[in-house]
């Protein structure tokens, strides 16, 4: 099991390497910041796990497990990125996937994550708790990205729905993971501990494929130039539909 | 059992994103809006007299009363019902025809982000919640409930009406 947990480090981190390469070559860095930076981030902190491996072993346990954390929380960045470019186009909803990731967020951070950080009665069952909620918060807030995508009928580029989608296996199956820990308690340390870093592995593959060329969102429909609006005239509808309707409910 | 509950879950979610991806992208998204009747503009006056006439309780009021159709009279409150909610729905189609409006961009670059995007959104929102206020009223109630109790004392209601003023004023500037 050890050396599988070492290939698929080292695949993981090769990927990375070779997505941040790509990314690069492309100058594509600019057009996804939060993406790159949590790739930049994943990469250089397995980097150091290595070298605190091999060069101060006493301490890896500790190393890990503060890397793990740390991981949890960086990759509500993808989502940022995930909700940013799902409603580019449109001005009058630019806003709409961050208010949904942070409003989601709080929420389940309050009433579900939160719980299980305080009231865990070990360390152990704290951690993988704290991982098994985030992860199913991270897949709620991405199915409400997905629902609102879907209401307003948005069409998703190679490059998101790449994202979307190594992110979405990734989240499945680590919900999955964490989840059977509970009632395969014993089996976690030896089988189920690689299954996460199997299905990142995974997801930066999907990642590298759905990234090796950039393309532009497209438009949700084909609009003439005339059609497209500029800011400016987009509030003046919105607020003069808003104005009809309330002094409608007003009467 | 929770595990079991929690692997659904996982799965239930891998569904959702994979068949959400397989879709095909619509050619023209106003398909999935059809059957869906759109409003003419809202500056439009004659639309806006047919609210008045749908939400307008003095026929029912005349049949029942002055007639003593006490039956038409139910008649024609669950047909201006069915209308009223028809009205509500077209409106909220063309709201999100305008949702749905491209932006003009001068060039391949992202557009940033600033705080006319967020108060667009919060609009967005509002319109939303509003109207599904009106169409839970309505299916609950009828067309002929009063739909809001006032709400002139909550500022935001005055600040929206002097923002869409400055909207209005600084629109017809620019549009000269």
């Amino acid at each position: 099991m050890e050396i599988l947990g070492w290939i698929v480090s080292f695949a993981g981190l090769g990927l990375t390497a070779l997505v941040l390469w790509r990314g690069r070559y492309l100058h594509i860095i600019g057009r996804f910041p939060f993406f790159y930076s949590y790739l930049g981030c994943g990469f250089c902190g397995t980097f150091a796990l290595f070298l605190i491996f091999r060069f101060r072993h006493s301490a890896y346990p500790y190393a890990y497990w503060l890397y793990f954390l740390l991981g949890i929380v960086v990759e509500f960045a993808v989502l940022v990125e995930i909700s940013d470019h799902l409603f580019e186009p449109f001005p009058a909803i630019r806003q709409l996937g961050r208010a949904l990731t942070i409003i989601i967020l709080i929420g389940l951070g309050l009433i579900y994550i939160l719980p299980t950080i305080l009231y865990s009665h070990s360390r152990h069952s704290a951690l993988l708790g704290f991982a098994l909620r985030a992860s199913l918060t991270k897949a709620v807030i991405l199915g409400a990205l997905l629902l609102a995508a879907h209401y307003y009928g948005l069409r998703l580029g190679k490059n998101v729905a790449g994202l979307i989608l190594g992110f979405s296996i990734y989240l499945g199956v680590n919900i999955a993971n964490f989840a059977a820990d509970q009632l395969f308690y014993h089996l976690y340390d030896n089988i189920l501990w690689v299954m996460s870093p199997i299905a990142y592995t995974l997801c930066l593959a999907v990642w590298l494929i759905a990234l090796w060329d950039f393309v532009p969102t497209p438009s949700t429909r084909t609009v003439s130039p005339a059609s497209r609006r500029d800011p400016e005239a987009v509030t003046f509808e919105l607020a003069r539909f808003n104005n009809e309707l309330s002094k409608f409910l007003n009467k | 059992m929770i595990t079991f509950i929690y692997a659904a879950i996982a799965i239930g979610f891998l569904i959702l994103v994979f068949g959400f991806l397989r879709k095909p992208p619509l050619d023209d998204p106003d398909e999935a809006l059809t059957g869906k009747s759109y409003a003419p503009s809202v500056g439009n006056g004659r639309w806006l007299d047919l609210s008045e006439r749908i939400f307008d309780p003095s026929d029912a009021r005349w049949l029942a009363e002055e007639l003593a159709f006490p039956k038409l009279a139910k008649a024609l409150i669950l047909e201006r019902r069915r209308l009223a909610i028809r009205w509500l729905k077209a409106l909220q189609a063309s709201f999100d025809e305008v949702v749905r409006t491209p932006e003009i961009t001068s060039g391949a670059a992202a557009p940033a982000a600033s705080a006319g995007s967020w108060r667009m959104l919060w609009l967005v929102i509002r319109f939303k919640l509003l109207v599904s206020y009106a169409l839970l009223v309505v299916r609950l109630f009828g067309p002929y409930h009063r739909l809001m109790p006032s709400i002139s004392w909550i500022p935001f209601s005055r600040e929206s009406e002097h923002s869409f003023q400055r909207a209005a004023l600084a629109h017809s500037r620019s549009s000269r």
